[in-house]
């Protein structure tokens, strides 16, 4: 959910509208805010599952310093969506393990 | 326009105030900071600080962090952003990484003001998507402006603590709780009666069970905890929250202080593992300066008046400032350090400082 | 939230600020190291083999290994390191600090090496 009016910050600023696609649907964005920002707009909050336990993790530093909410952004995994500018037809996917997409094998590098 | 001599590694309130300081007396000062923007943590700060006007009372972190950057470009201090610091390597050299290429540089003076991150807190389920830092519900609601859920739960009530839930207020979600597991609130007075009004319980002597939820959080299990710290049976509640804000203190981000070979004391008063400076805010190592949250976690003003101390002395050691002149604005900042150290809240941190300074004299 | 650490250690936690929550001390279960899903059990093992220093339990455990470096975990792990060994959290220096600070791509770590050499 986006905060469109603060009562000390104001309205916040118009900026150009962007697409993503994450997991093959298209998620809207605006130009220049991080990745993350943009997935919990639209109401997202599994952002990968882990390697050995398939867990399902989120933002929890929201800094670029857990590494927890990192997916594969135009086929680069590990990818820190937290500080990372969303861009016109960024192809996201959700990541599964060190390095997989949902829809790839999940290759354990050592 | 010249060689850098001071390497400010930092752009937050510390790092800005050293690099305006230093920059104003002449030295040629290059601040380096992993952010597209300086600022630090001020950009989050959109409550109204307190203390007198020479620490800008009554104003917001924002609007401090905007003078900041326009008197840092002023001063012509000069910034290298997007930019991390890998490592630091004897000779004061630094090794930096910026986009997908590295560089290594030496510096006659490197000064550390890299700040804090927040502490973790392990409960059952604190891995699930939902449960976050203060801090970064801090960051999503206040410069992202998205709602990181709609219900929150708050795990302490310390001055981050109060504040951030004050501020999801503000943005528009609802706080079912503050938790607390001390038997009294560790925040100022002002910020917790703020809370209070808004309808906010904050129970002391509170522990977060467990978080639970399918693929994020659903709700969470609070329960009240005797003397002995241990929950009370029969006092379990359910919350319906989508968020858990953990908010249980901050440690100094201390990784190139302790890489740089720099002797460090424990203070729990100033977050654990702190480097220790002396009065100049010069580290163990001649040449390595440290300020603001790295130092020892207080607040905003300390940081600001140590980094104007850091970067009155390196500019001192490089014969930019006689030491007369040096000496006389230094010796008013650690009179503003001082009187930022008082009271119920300061007296601790100021022994602790008081520590620090000792065990940097200790050969 | 720092008084706290008197606190607890006045009550009798040697360690003074756990970092696991207190209701969670006992859920061996508990992931204390995100990124390498590291658990309170992992940890308690090597412990129990006879590890005492922060180094050691990173390097059998791999807590402080992953994406993060430890940025999050090193504190827990020191939690339950004093704990468990009874050592107070002033004699446990964290595992040593190398470059580089952020886990970084092998394209650019060997450029690093070649700068350096």
């Amino acid at each position: 959910m986006r905060i469109e009016d603060h009562p000390i910050l104001g309205k916040t600023e118009r900026r150009k509208r962007i697409t993503l696609k994450v997991d093959g649907e298209a998620v809207s964005a605006f130009e220049g805010e991080n990745i993350a920002a943009a997935l919990i707009a639209s109401g997202r909050r599994v952002f990968r599952y882990t390697a050995k336990r398939g867990e399902p993790r989120g933002v929890f530093c929201a800094l670029g310093r857990c590494t927890d909410c990192v997916m594969i952004v135009n086929g680069q995994p590990n990818v820190r969506t937290c500080v990372t500018p969303a861009r016109n037809g960024m192809v996201i996917q959700t990541q599964v393990g060190r390095r997989g997409g949902e829809d790839t094998h999940d290759l354990e590098m050592e | 326009m010249g060689k850098t001599e001071i390497y400010v590694v930092g752009g937050g309130s510390a790092g800005m105030a050293a690099a305006i300081e230093a920059a104003r007396a002449g030295a040629k000062v290059t601040v380096i900071d992993e952010n597209e923007r300086p600022g630090g943590q001020l950009f989050k700060q959109i409550h109204k600080f307190f203390g007198s006007g020479v620490h800008r009372a009554g104003t917001r972190g924002v609007q401090i962090g905007r003078a900041l950057l326009k008197e840092a470009e002023e001063a012509g201090v000069k910034t290298r952003l997007n930019t991390v610091v890998y490592g630091i390597y004897p000779g004061k050299r630094l090794g930096l990484i910026c986009e997908d290429h590295t560089e290594e540089l030496a510096s006659p003076i490197i000064i550390l003001a890299t700040g804090a991150s927040e502490n973790a807190l392990a409960f059952t389920g604190w891995t699930l998507p939902g449960v976050m830092g203060a801090g970064a519900t801090q960051t999503l609601i206040n410069i992202n402006r998205v709602l990181p859920g709609r219900r929150a739960l708050m795990v302490g009530a310390g001055n981050v603590g109060l504040i951030v839930t004050y501020q999801l207020l503000q943005a528009g979600a609802d706080v079912a709780a503050i938790v607390e597991g001390l038997p009294y609130i560790g925040g100022y007075g002002v910020h917790a009666s703020k809370v209070r009004r808004a309808g906010v319980p904050i129970l002391t002597s509170h522990t977060v069970l467990r978080a639970e939820g399918n693929e994020s959080v659903e709700r969470a299990v609070i329960a009240l905890m005797d003397e002995k710290w241990q929950p009370v049976a029969g006092t379990e509640e359910v919350l319906e929250v989508d968020t858990i804000c953990l908010a249980v203190g901050l440690s100094p981000l201390a990784e190139l202080a302790w890489m740089a070979g720099c002797r460090f004391s424990y203070l729990p008063a100033l977050g654990g593992w702190v480097p220790v400076h002396d009065e100049n805010m010069e580290s163990s190592l001649q040449g390595i300066y440290v300020a603001g949250d790295l130092a020892g976690i207080e607040e905003a003003s300390t940081a600001m008046e140590e980094g104007r101390l850091a970067g009155l002395s390196a500019a001192e050691a490089l014969g930019y400032l006689s030491l007369e002149v040096a000496e006389a604005r230094k010796i008013e900042v650690r009179e503003r350090l001082a009187a930022l150290r008082i009271g119920s809240f300061g007296d601790g941190r100021a022994i602790a400082k008081r520590e620090l300074l000792r065990a940097r004299c200790k050969k | 939230m720092l008084q706290s650490c008197d606190h607890l250690q006045k009550l009798g936690f040697g360690s003074g600020l756990p970092g696991v929550e207190i209701s969670a001390m006992k859920n061996d279960d508990l992931v204390i190291c995100r990124c390498e899903e590291v658990t309170q059990a992992d940890i308690k093992e090597v412990i129990s083999q006879g590890v005492t220093t922060m180094n050691e339990v990173k390097r059998l455990t791999r807590a402080g290994m992953g994406l993060c470096q430890g940025k999050t975990c090193g504190r827990l792990v020191a939690g339950i390191l004093s704990r468990e060994t009874n050592q107070p959290l002033q004699e446990l220096k964290p595992s040593t600090s190398r470059p580089p600070t952020r886990v970084l791509p092998l394209g650019v770590l060997s450029r690093i090496a070649q700068d350096n050499d």
